[in-house]
């Protein structure tokens, strides 16, 4: 390491975990984060993308993992790239699968315990491991887990070190809807600690159960920042497409069309009907009051641009 | 707490990647073949030729071929393994040294390739030569250094090159066993010539490629081994982390 390979260190708000300075990262043509001013505070801040926006290159830049192409990162203190110190401050739980596959439970957390050089790292794997709801006696190896057990792990062996940044790449992948809940909960009282959790996750409904902060990515640019009640409005405000299958597909389109919340309509079989409106939740209750009037029963309303690229093409000013 | 402590849980980790039944099967299969063949070699020739006859043999077979490919067999997937399965992140983003990592991961590497490579030669060095001493403690050294010296060398390849494991393989059969053999400056950047070296000297019998003083046998793989630990710690502290 030379004094040249050492960007100088950037203006560091007094109250931030993480700062980003004009942080681009390019894979030959491929630009996946471009050129990314960021601060994150204390408290849970939701990353929120689509796949394939640079959410997880953005994580790995931020743990030191990737080197920017351009730009400065900056955690707890200093670059976690060269940095032990910064590096001790951070915990990560990596969006892929792998795990060491012929160790236990207990033995991957003991190991990056004593890795992050805790004084009993027996007791704090087992402490953490209750933390998440996993037996630490269990004598299986993780190989053999399934994919829930596998993603408890990760949250263990990123919090045995009880570190004050905690980076969470699709966290909540494979586990269910209890855990799910679980894992929301914990993180969101190590953010009401005064941990800096930031959460990456693809999921619209997911990011709004972990708090208000979010940041929004988009084919590698920061397209939004800000409450993610603000952000919900905006995305609100649009127009939305719905599916709805629930029989005489054509005196449904009909009763529709009458409706003032419902811009257009349009009849796809004999069962379903899609529709454009600005009131989502206005024409879900509409829609039952018809069926009730017409004898039908609603099968299913399903959103047909809720899902996040629609919602970052908005975003971004590129609508379908 | 203490940085040992910190490299001994690295290297039983690392240790406990490499121990896998197909491996134990391989490992098994190359010793039993290295009995019989030594038996048999020195069986058949008469007794005057019994140990030229039998150092050659473990010359190919041992310092050509089974010690290489062992170590890279074991080496190459110490730290390779970690980045394949993407487990590599989870020791790397800790804050420790690099070299520990590097150490940690030649030490469990030799620990697999040294006993593989000097019981099982130094065994068909004892039954094909009767117990000649001197040869079988030759071939134990010569089989020694050879392991130690690849084991520094695959670790680092296992950590650098995607397909390793190829990699290594045109290494040992083209490089070492052709290459190496057409030249005296491509020879020096052999290391099998260092333990043939030692071999050809302790034994007292001409081998090709065994062109290097003892001292330089004896010095040059473990300096391998060593300068290849550093450079895996510093491709550690650059490299991109999956």
């Amino acid at each position: 390491m030379t004094a040249l390979d050492t960007p100088p260190p950037p203006v560091v708000p007094r109250d931030a975990s993480v700062v980003l300075t004009k942080v681009s990262k390019s894979f030959g043509p491929l630009v996946a984060v471009s050129d990314i001013d960021l601060v994150i505070r204390p408290g849970i801040t939701a990353l929120l993308g689509p796949n394939g926006a640079g959410k997880s290159t953005l994580l790995r830049l931020i743990c030191g993992l990737a080197k920017p192409t351009t730009g400065t990162v900056w955690v707890a203190g200093g670059n976690p790239r060269f940095d032990d110190e910064a590096r001790s401050h951070l915990g990560l739980v990596p969006q892929q699968d792998g795990v060491f596959e012929r160790l236990t439970a207990l033995e991957t957390v003991r190991l990056a315990a004593t890795l992050s050089g805790l004084a009993d790292p027996e007791e704090q794997a087992r402490r953490v491991l209750d933390t998440v709801e996993l037996d630490a006696e269990l004598e299986r190896d993780v190989g053999t887990f399934s994919k829930g057990m596998r993603q408890r792990v990760k949250v263990a062996q990123a919090l045995v070190h009880d570190p004050s940044v905690l980076v969470l790449d699709e966290p909540l992948n494979g586990l269910d809807p209890r855990q799910r809940h679980h894992m929301i909960d914990l993180f969101r009282r190590l953010g009401d600690a005064g941990r800096t959790v930031l959460v990456s996750s693809h999921v619209l409904d997911e990011v709004e159960r972990f708090g208000s902060h979010v940041v929004v990515v988009a084919k590698g640019r920061l397209v939004a920042e800000g409450d993610f009640r603000e952000i919900r409005t905006l995305l609100e405000n649009q127009p939305h497409r719905i599916r709805v299958s629930c029989g005489q597909a054509r005196d449904v389109a009909a009763e529709l069309i009458r409706l003032p919340t419902v811009i257009g309509c349009e009849v796809v079989d004999a069962e379903t009907v899609e529709l454009t409106t600005g009131d989502v939740r206005a024409v879900r209750r509409q829609l039952l009051a018809i069926c009730q009037k017409l004898d039908l029963t609603l099968h299913t309303i399903s959103p047909l641009d809720d899902d996040l690229e629609s919602v970052f093409r908005y975003l971004v000013g590129d609508r379908p | 707490m203490s940085p040992v402590r910190q490299l001994l849980a690295l290297y039983r980790t690392l240790l406990d990647q490499q121990l896998t039944k197909s491996r134990l099967l391989l490992i098994a299969g190359f010793s039993v073949l290295a009995l019989v063949l030594a038996l048999s070699i020195g069986n058949q020739v008469e007794p005057e030729f019994r140990i030229e006859s039998v150092v050659g043999f473990l010359s190919v077979y041992g310092l050509g071929f089974m010690v290489p490919i062992l170590s890279l067999l074991f080496a190459s997937s110490t730290l390779g393994q970690l980045v394949d399965d993407e487990t590599l992140v989870y020791i790397w983003l800790r804050p420790n040294p690099r070299w520990q990592l590097a150490l940690a991961a030649w030490a469990a590497a030799t620990t697999v390739s040294l006993p593989v490579a000097v019981i099982p030669l130094a065994s068909a060095a004892a039954i094909g030569t009767s117990g000649q001493t001197d040869t079988v403690v030759a071939t134990g050294l010569s089989m020694a250094l050879a392991a130690i010296g690849y084991s520094g060398l695959f670790v680092l390849a296992g950590l650098v090159f995607r397909r390793a494991l190829l990699w290594g393989l045109v290494y040992v059969f083209i490089w070492e066993l052709f290459v190496a053999r057409a030249g005296a400056g491509a020879a020096r950047l052999s290391l099998n010539t260092y333990p043939h070296s030692v071999l050809a000297r302790m034994t007292e019998i001409e081998l090709p490629l065994a062109e290097r003083s003892m001292a330089a046998g004896l010095i040059v793989p473990p300096a391998l081994a060593l300068v290849a630990v550093a450079a895996t710690a510093w491709w550690l502290s650059r490299a991109e982390i999956t």
